[in-house]
């Protein structure tokens, strides 16, 4: 029953979990096979959670160190990458767990990543390229006008200061263009005709689309015929209203007239949506007054005909009514 | 001949309505047809080709088969083969299909610009050299780099990610989508990274259009150094797998 590993065997310090968790399993069989040993100590560690959750939290310390500084680490100039692996396997001796040796796992697998960034940077025989100089050298071809007396212009809090000339791109465009062999683009030399999309057509300022249909509701008058304009229609109804709020207004003018006693059309969804609609216009333009009564409902009123300006000096409010069907009925 | 495709019976594709002729179909179809109706095609494919390069993002033959080969598909092969002779004789370019397994083409120039370059040619755009910067430095450090590097390479010369550039606009757009789509970079997720970063890397447009050595030496003038003091790279830009890369004379 000889245990997978040994505390004092430097030789494989990566065994994978496993092999701690078979050494876990075989605690019953209790010998003292490996100095010092006694399967009393051995169920203490294993089971106590207070160790295991230290364990884990070390890992979980490395394995943030190493994304935190990853700079660090990757950089050719310390040894920091391996004195975490170094630290690692320390942490391995007293692996006993699947979920502790999952972390370390996770650890490696940072790491290799690391690993293989930091050699990818000893790419680099004959002289370096340090991309730093590489810019500085392209500001000049560019023709920066570097300052002279330390003004302090902090230009994008740029390390160097001074101005760049509107063109310098195009400078090192041009200079970068003998490096590339690009297919010149097609155009004509001159075209035909000026190959551009036609001007956007005017827009009329109303709206187009009113489906003026029928009457509205007190008078079921039925409009048999479309108008031809719609426009003109919109308009016509929404005089027509106009003038129903005024004689309403006028037979009783101490009466508020709730607005949606106004608009509905008992009988007709669409017809009191309708209403709704060309009654926002008489709002837009000045012509119809709306405010809330005691009751904080909706009224609506004509504006006195000296009163009347569009656009005028009231404040502008905004106001978005919406109804459903289920809401009309 | 300049155009590569993969020859012998229908492979698999992804465009699954068009599978290659072959050669005694093409044969065939061609008795069909008088010389005047090949032409014709075959003019109309150079006129697609050249006005579809303008964005200089590759096209896929898909697209050409089933916007202007259409019925003469069975002689396909042939039309490409007039149109590559079309390029490279009157136009001095060559159709190069960078991806086999999608069947997709760019045309890149075969002549080479003289020292003392035409003033009648239109300016270089500026983006060139925004992606000179990229493509030089990512050729300087071994072929990847990280995305910080290039962002921070640029930042140095006021181009900045994360903000909007007098000259190019959304640069982050124009270096990881406009430059990718047409193949001059190629801008991989790397694993295992926490945020999430990318590497860049020369795209296959790059490979066929930029020239390392025209690049060190242009390095070499900047830093006012030798290029061949940086060996590893003279030597990869020297190299003779660089035959795919554009050279002075026209290869039939």
């Amino acid at each position: 029953m000889k245990r997978a590993r040994s505390g004092g065997d430097e030789d494989a310090p990566r065994q994978n979990g496993s092999a701690g968790r078979r050494r876990g399993e075989q605690q019953q069989a209790g010998d003292g096979d490996d100095g010092g040993f006694d399967p009393a100590d051995l169920q203490d560690e294993d089971s106590d959670p207070g160790l295991r959750r230290e364990i884990r939290s070390k890992y979980r310390d490395l394995i943030n160190s190493v994304q935190q500084n990853r700079e660090d680490m990757v950089s050719l100039s310390n040894n920091k990458l391996t004195e975490v692996l170094e630290e690692a396997n320390k942490l391995f001796k007293d692996v006993r767990q699947a979920r502790e040796a999952a972390l370390d796992a996770q650890l490696l697998v940072v790491a290799t990543d690391l690993g293989k960034e930091k050699a990818s940077q000893l790419f680099a025989e004959g002289t370096a390229f340090d991309p730093t100089a590489f810019a500085e050298h392209l500001l000049s071809f560019m023709g920066l006008n570097r300052l002279e007396d330390g003004e302090d212009e902090q230009q994008n809090g740029g390390a160097v200061d001074g101005y760049l000339p509107q063109d310098a791109w195009h400078r090192v465009a041009r200079r970068a263009e003998r490096c590339f062999s690009t297919a010149p683009s097609f155009h004509y030399m001159m075209g035909s005709f000026h190959a551009e999309p036609p001007p956007p057509k005017q827009r009329i300022e109303r709206q187009r689309k009113v489906p003026s249909k029928e009457a509205k509701r007190i008078m079921p008058t039925q409009l048999k015929k479309m108008e031809d304009s719609h426009q003109e229609a919109t308009e016509k109804e929404v005089e027509r209203i106009l003038g129903y709020l005024k004689s309403y207004y006028q037979d009783d003018p101490t009466s508020p007239i709730s607005y949606y006693e106004f608009v509905i059309d008992p009988n007709s969804f669409s017809r009191t949506v309708e209403n709704i609609f060309h009654t926002s216009f008489l709002i837009r333009d000045g012509l119809a007054r709306m405010y809330l009564d005691s009751a904080e409902l909706p009224c609506i009123a004509p504006v006195e005909e000296g009163e009347v300006e569009a656009g005028g000096t009231f404040s502008r409010k905004q106001c978005i009514i919406s109804i459903s069907p289920k809401i009309w009925k | 001949f300049c155009v590569q495709r993969q020859s012998g019976p229908q492979e698999e594709d992804e465009d699954t309505t068009f599978t290659q002729p072959t050669t005694t179909q093409v044969q065939r179809g061609l008795e069909k047809l008088t010389p005047a109706q090949v032409d014709q095609k075959t003019a109309e494919v150079v006129q697609y080709f050249l006005v579809k390069d303008q964005k200089k993002i590759p096209i896929r033959r898909a697209d050409l088969v089933k916007h202007v080969v259409k019925e003469y598909r069975n002689i396909y092969p042939e039309i490409m083969k007039r149109a590559s002779r079309i390029f490279d004789q009157v136009f001095g370019l060559k159709l190069v299909e960078i991806d086999p397994k999608n069947h997709m083409y760019i045309l890149i120039n075969k002549l080479e610009t003289p020292e003392g370059a035409s003033p009648i040619t239109s300016p270089a755009s500026p983006k060139m050299g925004l992606l000179f910067v990229i493509l030089s430095v990512i050729f300087m450090k071994g072929g990847v780099v990280r995305e910080n590097l290039i962002w921070n390479t640029l930042k140095k010369l006021r181009v900045d990610p994360g903000e909007k550039h007098e000259e190019f606009g959304d640069v982050k757009k124009v270096v990881t989508d406009e430059f990718v789509r047409q193949r001059y970079l190629e801008y991989v997720r790397i694993p295992h990274t926490e945020p999430v970063e990318h590497e860049f890397r020369w795209g296959q447009r790059a490979e066929l259009e930029v020239s390392k050595a025209k690049i060190l030496e242009f390095m070499g003038e900047l830093h006012e150094q030798d290029p061949q003091s940086w060996t590893q790279q003279y030597r990869e830009a020297h190299s003779t797998s660089s035959s795919s890369q554009a050279s002075t004379s026209s290869q039939r």
